[in-house]
């Protein structure tokens, strides 16, 4: 995970919730993590492809997800029925969309895959042999936890099978 | 969701996990799922980016997944271990690969994401307003399940399609 993604994200995330949510983010300590992630209530999965390459999550509980949303649509939303998992895969789409115009004007290009959101507590999200950058975002309507498992890409390669690294390799040989 | 891009994935999952498995492989019933999928033991997580855009999953019970591994790698797993989570992320992504290639030789040029996998039975995953389409395959390892939510894209990649290469991996090892 190249560090030069994480600042366009959390420049967009908080741009996002401040307009979005209206809500001020303040910044977590980072972490980087290289287990598998244990599923909050509530995870937006985004997939990035492009020059920038891997997957973004963002992590929530339920009340965090559900007064976001409330916020964002301007009426109580008390139950993460479809309406409020659309807006909180909205509220991650929007976040990965800014980021991506960001990278786009510091030269990576980067398409962005439609949200997935994952409800339910304790499953694990693998990213396999991509380590994650963690960023907790606090707000006053809770904390939303970014994770970025992100690396650049080299353009111009087919999509061949073959062209794939193995993942199927030894997680102690890559991260050294 | 479009049935013109099932087949390319069903030809893909066919040839890849006889390939892997070494035997032949039995299609079940195709059906329509409107709601969220109910993950299984592990489920593997593909996007696809392009003139056909949205999500694949590859879904099976832990018994299928170290079965599957233990076919793949020719060594025998008795916990789902990192090892035999790469193996099911990389079966994932090479169905995926060849059937995006398929997609493109049809006109459908497209790019895939890097696989997630998603480990424990129960979570609900929603794609939103994507309707999914269910392949049941059987398999020699057990129970596969390929779910398609997939429809045609609108974006236009703004880069080539692109894979990790060997080689670039390689220099960034060494």
């Amino acid at each position: 995970m190249n560090v030069k993604f994480l600042n366009p994200f959390l420049e967009a995330a908080s741009e996002v919730l401040k307009a979005e949510v209206g809500t001020v983010a303040s910044r977590g300590e980072l972490s980087l993590q290289i287990s598998a992630l244990t599923s909050d209530d509530v995870t937006v999965l985004i997939h990035l492809v492009g020059q920038v390459y891997g997957v973004v999550l963002y992590c929530m509980p339920k009340e965090t997800g559900l007064k976001m949303v409330s916020s964002i649509l301007g009426q109580d939303i008390e139950e993460m029925n479809s309406l409020a998992q659309s807006g909180v895969a909205e509220l991650g789409n929007v976040i990965t969309g800014a980021a991506t115009v960001k990278f786009s004007q510091s030269g990576f290009e980067a398409n962005i895959s439609p949200p997935m959101v994952i409800v339910g507590k304790g499953v694990q999200v693998s990213t396999l042999d991509f380590p994650r950058i963690v960023v907790p975002l606090n707000t006053d309507l809770g904390c939303l936890t970014v994770h970025l498992a992100l690396r650049e890409s080299v353009p111009g390669k087919n999509n061949n099978p073959e062209d794939f690294v193995p993942l199927a390799i030894d997680p102690s040989a890559r991260i050294s | 969701m479009n049935v013109k891009f099932l087949n390319p994935f069903v030809e893909a999952a066919y040839e890849v996990l006889k390939t892997e498995t070494g035997q032949e492989i039995a299609r079940g019933d195709l059906r329509l799922e409107n709601g969220v999928y109910v993950t299984d033991d592990a489920t593997v997580i593909l996007s696809l980016v392009g003139a056909v855009e949205g999500t694949v999953f590859y879904s099976m019970n832990n018994e299928t997944a170290m079965k599957m591994a233990s076919l793949m790698m020719g060594e025998s797993f008795d916990s789902f271990g990192y090892l035999a989570q790469s193996g099911i992320a990389e079966l994932g992504n090479m169905i995926t690969g060849r059937a995006s290639m398929k997609l493109s030789d049809a006109g459908y040029e497209s790019t895939i994401s890097t696989p997630s996998l998603i480990m424990g039975k129960g979570a609900s995953i929603s794609t939103l307003d994507f309707p999914r389409l269910v392949v049941p395959l059987n398999t020699a390892a057990g129970p596969f399940m390929i779910h398609l939510a997939l429809r045609q894209g609108t974006t236009t990649l703004k880069t080539p399609q692109m894979a990790i290469p060997r080689a670039f991996e390689a220099s960034q090892q060494g």
